[in-house]
């Protein structure tokens, strides 16, 4: 997934400032690959949503500092789930991918016990696309849009000489 | 792997001062594993290489421009790493699942594809040891975490 440039970045500014500019194209990245992230057959969705809940994470690990404690933990807390949830999904697109081109290159195409195991994965992978579903529901990406929004802001308000809330 | 905590972050200094002390921390952890992620079966150093790179990388993809070619380069330097230390990951998750469908159809001819399976992606994780060895190799003639280092000190 190409990230994004994010704008309006000096290496002078303060560092909580930075941090909230950070947050809130990191978020935006993510909100944008929501769309989709379901369909079974659009393999390279789960795995740009992925990337980007991970650059977010580090995004905000980076400037953990800036950040008033509570709220980022419960955003942690959801990236997180969001994470493992994506991850689930994407592990079994691997498997069948990776194991699809195995059998091609060693000519078994048709092999019974290459055949079950990548059905094992594709039943892995619907049942973690269930999982999914419940973690990237429009109420809970709602939440989640609105605690990045508030971490960002408190971020901003810090920078620009506000206190630090906890 | 839990990233080692950065000391002496202030919020109300700039990006840069920061950057400087968190890049150089991020820097460090990801060579600590370089020694241990060089002997070939050493999957579970080789992971946590991986994700150090990926860590280092996500930072310099928000910082490098406060410090200059010498910090792109070694961001797609870790981009690299963190590819092939992935392939081999993989080949490390798929193994064991082969092996245990191998073993669900023992006794079976059926189980032959799974046994020529197990075999390539032995013969692969092999060749991407081998690759990532080289990679490092080329990137430390290179001097890329040399360079990184010295701008970060400069």
């Amino acid at each position: 997934m190409a990230r994004r440039e994010i704008e309006d970045l000096e290496c002078d500014q303060p560092f909580a400032l930075a941090a909230a500019r950070v947050i809130e194209v990191r978020a935006e990245e993510l909100f944008e690959q929501s769309p989709g992230v379901l369909d079974l057959d659009r393999i390279e969705r789960v795995h740009d949503m992925r990337v980007a809940v991970r650059r977010l994470q580090a995004a905000i690990e980076v400037f953990r500092e800036c950040l008033p404690r509570k709220r980022r933990r419960a955003a942690l807390k959801q990236l997180r789930a969001l994470a493992d949830a994506l991850g689930e999904r994407r592990d079994p697109d691997v498997s069948i991918e990776a194991l699809e081109g195995l059998a091609a290159e060693i000519g078994r195409s048709e092999d019974r016990s290459i055949a079950a195991l990548v059905e094992r994965f594709q039943e892995e992978k619907e049942a973690a696309n269930e999982r999914l579903a419940r973690v990237v529901s429009e109420v809970r990406l709602q939440r989640l849009r609105g605690d990045l929004g508030e971490l960002a802001g408190a971020a901003r308000e810090f920078g620009a000489g506000g206190r630090r809330h906890s | 792997m839990k990233a080692v905590k950065v000391k002496g972050l202030d919020p109300a200094t700039s990006l840069r001062a920061n950057a400087t002390r968190i890049v150089q921390t991020r820097l460090e952890e990801m060579l600590s594993f370089a020694a241990a992620a060089s002997a070939p079966g050493a999957g579970a150093a080789q992971h946590d290489m991986r994700i150090a790179a990926k860590r280092l990388r996500y930072l310099l993809e928000i910082t490098e421009d406060c410090f200059g070619p010498e910090a792109r380069r070694a961001r797609r330097a870790a981009r690299e790493l963190q590819s092939v230390l992935g392939d081999i990951h993989d080949c490390d998750v798929m193994a064991p699942l082969v092996a245990e469908q191998i073993s669900n159809h023992a006794g079976e001819d059926a189980g032959t594809g799974l046994e020529l399976v197990a075999a390539h992606i032995e013969g692969r994780r092999a060749r991407l040891f081998v690759q990532f060895r080289e990679l490092w190799q080329e990137q430390g003639a290179a001097r890329v975490w040399a360079e990184l280092r010295r701008v970060l000190r400069a």
